[in-house]
């Protein structure tokens, strides 16, 4: 009985410690931004649409940048002369616009989901 | 007579001494941590009983993004209850820890970890800790948190107590977002209380950002929460205002 009870407390705990390496697939498609000069190149980035995509931003620059996108809901600071990896989708067909924080006005891209 | 007095207060005074997992001014956590980031953050809650004083809460704090996946804060806590007045509660040392990068498995994972130390020394420490949740469908946002307590070194020891906290949000736009936000505390982790005794309490949420210059935002979140057992407070006001730089 005792063991019972203490299955039936666990339970949602274990769901949840069991659910997360089930769900750990590979990952999708992998493409590569850059950032120099505060821009990004390239500036439009055609990914395919339903798919999970690895994507790494290599920031040229000395000075730190954050790639972000409220669309992709991402926000990943990328230190001087480092890489950074950021997942985003799986996406719907559509275009996902994305930014660097600390130069908004020059530092912006696209993803194209297709 | 007198006896059913001194049993009342015995256990209105026990009850009080329980370690309660989500307090008014508690927030719900996430696992995802932004390397580098500064922020000044304002938490207050109030919780209103019909037959009850009511209690507030509030705190300051100042957190950071020390490693990619470690965002630590320090806070200073405030409490009053009733009419009383606003006294210093605790001292509070959060680190929240990012256990898989965003996105890149359909359930992000995160780990949170508490040390409390509150003013009135008799209570000891209180520790609390659990793992954190959260996945998109969509545009929605859904938050699942575990959570364990326990005071240390206290002058009435207790068990460990487990509560949960939820949120779903429709992320509409950046500076306006809506959704559901849910606390429970079930008592000791391996004897849970009656159904009818635990305190359950959910409510509408509103959530946002707001851009104030480069590298600059306010964050805010705020939910109106209301009783879903007999154990919990009849209704729950509670806020967060975040200054991030």
């Amino acid at each position: 009985m005792i063991i019972v009870y203490h299955l039936t407390v666990m339970r949602p705990i274990l769901f949840l410690a069991l659910l997360l390496p089930s769900l750990c697939l590979a990952a999708g498609t992998e493409f590569t931004v850059s950032i120099r000069n505060h821009q990004f190149e390239p500036a439009v980035l055609r990914v395919p649409a339903g798919k999970r995509i690895k994507l790494t931003v290599v920031n040229r620059d000395p000075t730190p940048e954050e790639f972000e996108s409220y669309e992709l809901h991402r926000e990943k600071l990328i230190p001087g002369n480092t890489s950074g990896i950021v997942y985003i989708g799986p996406l719907e067909a559509g275009r996902y616009p994305f930014f660097g924080d600390f130069h908004p006005k020059t530092t912006t891209g696209v993803v194209v989901a297709e | 007579m007198k006896r059913s007095i001194v049993l009342t207060v015995g256990v209105a005074a026990l009850a009080l001494s329980r370690l309660c997992i989500a307090g008014p001014a508690d927030y719900v956590y996430t696992p995802t941590v932004e390397y580098g980031e500064r922020e000044i953050d304002f938490k207050a809650g109030r919780a209103n009983t019909h037959d009850a004083d009511q209690s507030s809460a509030a705190s300051l704090g100042f957190g950071y993004g020390a490693r990619p996946h470690w965002f630590t804060e320090f806070y200073a806590k405030y409490e009053s209850q009733g009419s009383g007045p606003t006294h210093f509660d605790a001292w509070e040392w959060e680190n929240r820890f990012q256990l898989t990068d965003t996105g890149e498995y359909p359930v992000d994972a995160g780990f949170v970890v508490e040390l409390e130390r509150p003013q009135d020394h008799s209570e000891g420490y209180e520790v609390r800790f659990g793992p954190l949740f959260q996945t998109d469908f969509g545009k929605v946002q859904l938050n699942g948190n575990l959570l364990f307590g326990r005071h240390y070194r206290a002058a009435a020891g207790g068990p460990m107590e487990f509560g949960y906290q939820w949120q779903a949000k429709y992320r509409w736009k950046e500076a306006f977002e809506f959704g559901l936000q849910g606390f429970g505390d079930v008592g000791p982790w391996d004897n849970w209380d009656p159904a009818d005794e635990q305190s359950r309490r959910f409510g509408p949420a509103v959530f946002g950002k707001l851009p104030v210059g480069v590298h600059k935002a306010i964050r805010y979140n705020a939910a109106l929460l209301h009783k879903a057992s007999s154990g919990a407070p009849d209704n729950t006001f509670r806020m967060q205002v975040e200054y991030e730089f």
